[in-house]
């Protein structure tokens, strides 16, 4: 039931037409080869994850907030997957630890997220924002594999590393949330996560 | 776009126009076996799907087809949904008689400046004047604008740094071992727990009438977390006589700290201005703040001292 103030601004006589059927409409139910790809079933967009892989390799690029109001998973399960890869060629076999402290980490940056901003965080964000961010562990990862990490240079190497992931993830967290002047401290806990990555691929 | 199946990961996305129109409105996207309500812009049921509802039923022309265009099927996915719905409702409704989420958020509003000058204080608490927290109409003032009000950030990261650190330590030892980790959590937790339970006893028996939340207690003494981190790194860089050295200091510090934290929440005005006020309720009272306070510097010594070899 319209209220008198508000105006009919649509057309009386012709039925606007909400609804335009493209002509390559994918039809579910009808033949094979108009079912949409695999992968945009999927919703994995290949594009799109480049595009956040490439705000997370330029540390001191600016964040965009909006970049993570579609969470996608896809791409932080291939990181994590290339992280238990190369720690595979590495002689560990340590997927379960992998897949262990990924999910308590989140668990407590969720929460930890939730408590210290003002407007909440969903889990999907978290997870998607720290996997992506897990991309410059692999790299430590793969040095791990020729060369030994536990000398001056190993340890110089994992601490740059340890900064560089966990200043992304804290740049896009307070971009995404509008937290000001808390980047220092969502970047601990981060730092505390990444550590821990750092102690399997070291040790 | 939506996942085929994997909706569990939560995807909140806008349905694009080349969605599958829908011959019954409110019905879920046979691809997702359940609606995702994890977001918190998350869509109602047959909100969005008004567009595709223009004339395209969905004819199963082709034999996997026909499994998902059953009506029972629908009905089962719809169940499943409205069931998982359901399960978060009562999640959100009752999470909030257990845990008091608003109030815990009032001890994490800080900033870095904030935690900066905490630490600091902390570490050396003997030139800092006034101790009293700023109240404003009522309520105390949010950490972010008072250093003086207790906070929970720098006790739940000093607590994780410090089960992190004692692994380290044990790593360095060749002692280290993955439950090894879970054993230092828990027991310190444990010995967490044994105090906050043991100072609210005695407060209890003591009757006195404070505003020293349950919160507030635990907050105060996990700053002790702090020192213990920084004697056992320097117990790893310099060995026993760094430990010694900085774990002294770090105890005399918190004993400082907490005397006059507590001496403002427990002992009655009077006796906290420094006029002496005679009375067994006030030696009972006074007696209550040194007992706490000096339970802190042996407890810091009896769970780090086994880390540093």
């Amino acid at each position: 039931m319209m209220q008198p103030q508000q105006p009919y601004t649509g057309q009386i006589y012709q039925p606007t037409q909400t609804y335009t059927p493209t002509t390559s409409q994918p039809f579910y139910g009808n033949n094979f080869e108009d079912e949409p790809p695999l992968l945009e079933e999927l919703g994995i967009n290949f594009d799109h994850i480049w595009q956040k892989t490439l705000t997370v390799l330029h540390p001191l690029k600016v964040a965009d907030g909006s970049i993570m109001n579609e969470t996608d998973l896809a791409g932080p399960m291939v990181f994590c997957l290339a992280f238990g890869a190369t720690l595979l060629l590495a002689g560990k076999i340590q997927f379960g630890y992998v897949y262990g402290i990924s999910a308590i980490g989140c668990l407590g940056m969720f929460c930890l997220l939730n408590l210290m901003s003002m407007t909440g965080v969903s889990f999907g964000c978290v997870a998607s924002v720290l996997g992506y961010c897990l991309l410059p562990m692999i790299l430590l990862s793969s040095f791990a594999v020729i060369f030994s990490l536990q000398g001056m240079i190993g340890v110089l190497l994992t601490a740059g590393i340890i900064g560089w992931c966990s200043f992304s993830a804290s740049k896009i967290f307070i971009s995404a949330l509008a937290m000001e002047g808390q980047q220092l401290l969502v970047a601990y806990p981060c730092a505390l996560l990444y550590g821990v990555f750092a102690l399997i691929s070291v040790f | 776009m939506h996942p085929a199946g994997l909706a569990a990961a939560g995807t909140p996305r806008l349905p694009s126009k080349r969605r599958v129109p829908m011959s019954q409105p409110g019905m879920a996207d046979p691809h997702q076996l359940f609606d995702d309500t994890s977001s918190a812009h998350s869509r109602g049921y047959g909100a969005q799907r008004a567009p595709g509802n223009l004339g395209y039923p969905a004819t199963s022309a082709s034999p996997q087809a026909a499994f998902l265009t059953n009506p029972v099927s629908d009905m089962a996915v719809a169940y499943g949904s409205s069931l998982a719905a359901q399960g978060k409702e009562l999640v959100d409704k009752n999470i909030d008689r257990f845990i008091p989420v608003s109030k815990l958020k009032y001890y994490f509003a800080v900033d870095t400046v904030y935690v900066g000058k905490k630490l600091g204080l902390l570490i050396f608490p003997y030139l800092h004047q006034d101790w009293e927290v700023q109240y404003q109409q009522d309520t105390p003032v949010a950490p972010r604008f008072d250093v003086n009000a207790p906070d929970l950030y720098i006790p739940a990261m000093a607590f994780i740094t410090y089960v992190l650190v004692a692994g380290l330590a044990l790593g360095t030892q060749d002692r280290f071992s993955p439950d090894l980790l879970g054993l230092q959590a828990s027991s310190a937790l444990a010995w967490l727990t044994v105090e906050v339970l043991a100072i609210l006893l005695s407060l209890y028996l003591v009757t006195v009438n404070t505003d020293l939340t349950t919160i507030d207690l635990v907050a105060f003494l996990g700053y002790k977390y702090v020192g213990m981190i920084g004697g056992v790194l320097m117990g790893l860089l310099f060995g026993k006589i760094g430990y010694y050295l900085v774990l002294g200091w770090c105890c005399m510090s918190i004993f400082v700290f907490m005397i006059r934290t507590l001496r403002l929440k427990i002992l009655s005005e009077a006796a906290a201005e420094g006029v002496p006020v005679r009375g067994a309720r006030n030696q009972l009272r006074m007696y209550l703040t040194m007992a706490v306070a000096a339970a802190q510097p042996l407890l810091m010594y009896w769970l780090t001292f086994h880390l540093v070899r």
